[in-house]
């Protein structure tokens, strides 16, 4: 059987078949990225770094604003006011997230390991209150929470109080309750994909070596669900750490968080450049709080 | 992600990414950072050259509104002239709409308070009106429409008003104290409500009897008004911005003194034992009305609109349907709730809305200032 002769290939020659093959994979993955990167250019790197440039006068909004100062800056580092307000709104934001996983949790574990095939029903309930506003939502604590509200009426009703509890609704402890019921869904689906994906080999394993059911838990479902509860945990923290709305909803007049004073900055004050420049201590401590879990919670395992 | 990962992985790759990435950056910044901050015209070149009769505008005004002023019944006669109907936009707030045309938002004509006409010069978006070419423009209160003007000229057709006054329970609050100390008053502790306005601080600053100007407070006067108030948040049960649940939490007895606009007083005034305060200090007083853009293609078209707004019949069912202020001086009070006349001094609005019974919305050139003082109250209330 005749065979075509190979020509030897030369070792001093370079090898242009891998190079070419690797130049076509860089087109194909450039051309594949283009959307992607011209949206996260377009929508978050200019708005950013206008943002940054606000901040520090390069631009400005109204003819008295002052061009090139750092006066924003100086304002917010040597008030102790402002950054008080960020303790007060990052200790918020890690109550929520807490107690969002705490909740949530469970609600994941039940949909994930115990609910057989009524699994994605389920998870369709949990989904269910995103078809509504948010808006309506939140505010429909008000008619839960108010002193002639739901709760309190039941109260008074059953003899356990007498006046209705003010402390319920205008308060921290409402601020803390809608917005843990609010992220709630949003963080059992992590928790939830996390718990799924596991090999559940290696729950039958430790109940065949003998674990209880409780021991199984311990050791071996909650350590390989930890990566999907650290990305709900930070899904809910970084975006409450600048939440407002809800706060000012039914926060009362505690309910003045950093995110109010950045909004208020923008909306009632006109001062752009030091709205910008809390907006871009905001982003500076978001993105050292994502470098310190990235790194202390191996997002790579996460990712994989 | 396999793809991506070899082009993040190999240095070459990830460098001739990131450098894409950054020219495409540094372009998107160029270009957002090219505005004209500044219209085309000013007020002076649009009235020196020639400005086209009105058969040559296409007559299809952009009114850049507070919601509900698109009623027609506002601009009725404008209506009636046949002129095509305007393309109405809304705005939430004032600072918003200024942001907004900073940002190259066009409108013919916007609605502010007297005290932003400064800002919207300063954007060159303005010029003045011809008032001769509004016939009602002379039966308009000459005391409001001084507050439109600047450098001598109308930049404003002032055309509601209203107060920043007290509202409270009478069956718990003695009205004959007729006073600002309401909103500051221990004695009323877990029932007082202010609006979420820097101008809380100004009414700190008239309470205590300052002596500089409570909307342009020397330093001092500032610091002191802003720790007054901060030592008074304890008083507070809300900070209200939903003037709805204000007056949910003053039909249930919640709120017993708060600040408020008259239109608070005209809803629960049939349900609930309330009284509508001008305080003794002089009753802080705010009045709204069109501007003009100074590139405006439908010039003639915006003064007969402007014209419309400021009849009597307008100005009447303005003040029946929701207790604001209408700045013509003709309008039948005959047909207006004695009370509401009265309360808000509707018999004699020149003499009410001037110093000492009012102190008159104006710029703040320390706006700034007051915002974050008032932030520093806000943050001490938690």
């Amino acid at each position: 059987m005749a065979t075509e002769a190979v020509a030897p290939t030369d070792p001093l020659e370079p090898d242009t078949s891998r190079r070419r093959a690797g130049s076509g994979r860089w087109k194909v993955t450039g051309g594949l990225l283009a959307t992607p990167m011209v949206w996260v250019v377009v929508f978050f790197v200019v708005p950013v770094i206008m943002v940054g440039l606000y901040s520090v006068g390069a631009i400005t909004l109204l003819r008295n604003d002052h061009y090139m100062s750092l006066e924003g800056w100086r304002f917010f580092i040597s008030s102790d006011t402002y950054l008080s307000l960020f303790w007060k709104s990052a200790r918020m934001s890690l109550g929520v997230s807490i107690s969002a996983v705490l909740l949530a949790y469970p609600v994941a574990y039940l949909i994930a390991l115990v609910s057989g095939k009524r699994k994605y029903t389920l998870l369709l309930v949990i989904i269910v209150p995103f078809l509504t506003s948010y808006l309506l939502r939140v505010l429909a604590w008000r008619i839960i929470l108010g002193e002639g509200g739901i709760a309190n009426t039941f109260l008074q009703t059953i003899g356990v109080i007498d006046e209705p509890l003010k402390w319920l609704f205008n308060s921290q402890f409402a601020i803390y309750l809608v917005l843990s019921y609010v992220w709630v869904p949003f963080v059992a689906l992590p928790i939830f994909v996390s718990l799924e994906t596991m090999d559940h080999h290696l729950l039958e394993a430790s109940s065949d070596l003998g674990a209880s059911r409780m021991r199984t838990f311990w050791s071996v479902t909650l350590p390989l669900s930890l990566p999907g509860v650290a990305a709900a945990f930070i899904f809910v923290f970084i975006p409450t750490l600048g939440e407002y709305i809800t706060p000012q909803l039914v926060g009362g007049p505690g309910g003045f968080m950093f995110g109010s004073a950045i909004q208020s900055a923008f909306t009632a004050g006109l001062d752009w450049q030091f709205g910008s420049a809390m907006a871009m201590f905001l982003i500076f401590a978001v993105a050292i709080l994502l470098a310190v879990f990235g790194r202390f919670l191996n997002v790579k395992s996460v990712r994989e | 992600m396999g793809q991506f990962d070899s082009v993040m992985n190999n240095p070459q790759s990830r460098r001739a990414f990131l450098r894409s990435m950054a020219v495409m950056g540094g372009m998107g910044v160029l270009a957002a950072c090219r505005k004209d901050v500044s219209t085309s015209g000013s007020g002076a070149s649009s009235a020196a050259s020639a400005i086209p009769g009105i058969e040559a505008e296409d007559g299809i005004l952009k009114v850049h509104e507070w919601a509900g002023y698109e009623a027609k019944w506002l601009w009725r006669d404008y209506a009636k002239a046949g002129y095509p109907d305007p393309k109405f936009s809304f705005l939430t707030n004032t600072e918003g709409a200024i942001a907004k045309t900073a940002g190259g938002y066009y409108w013919d004509m916007t609605h502010p308070e007297v005290g932003y006409i400064q800002d919207y010069l300063d954007l060159d978006a303005i010029q003045p009106w011809d008032t001769s070419l509004i016939p009602n423009f002379a039966d308009l209160n000459p005391v409001l429409e001084k507050s439109g003007q600047l450098n001598g000229e109308q930049y404003e057709i002032v055309l509601d008003w209203g107060y920043s006054g007290v509202i409270i329970r009478g069956d718990h609050v003695d009205p004959s104290i007729n006073s600002y100390s309401y909103l500051f008053d221990d004695d009323l502790a877990g029932h007082i409500s202010w609006f979420d306005t820097p101008w809380i601080i100004a009414m700190a600053h008239v309470t205590l009897g300052l002596q500089s100007d409570p909307l342009d407070a020397s330093a001092e006067d500032l610091q002191t008004a802003k720790e007054y108030c901060i030592e008074k948040t304890k008083n507070l049960q809300s900070i209200w911005v939903d003037f709805t649940q204000l007056w949910d939490d003053i039909r249930q007895g919640n709120i017993w003194a708060a600040y408020s606009w008259p239109d608070s007083y005209v809803v629960l005034k049939e349900e609930v034992p309330v009284q509508y305060i001008r305080p003794k200090e002089g009753c802080f007083a705010w009045g709204e009305g069109l501007v003009l853009r100074s590139d405006t293609a439908n010039y003639h078209h915006a003064h007969a609109f402007a014209d419309a707004w400021a009849s009597a019949e307008v100005g009447q069912r303005l003040i029946s349907s929701w207790g604001y202020g209408h700045s013509n001086l003709n309008v039948d009070l005959s047909q207006i709730d004695p009370d509401v006349v009265a309360v808000f001094g509707l018999d004699d609005p020149e003499t009410n809305l001037s110093a000492p019974l009012s102190i008159m919305d104006r710029y703040q050139p320390q706006r700034a200032a007051y915002n974050r003082a008032w932030d520093e109250v806000k943050a001490a209330a938690g």
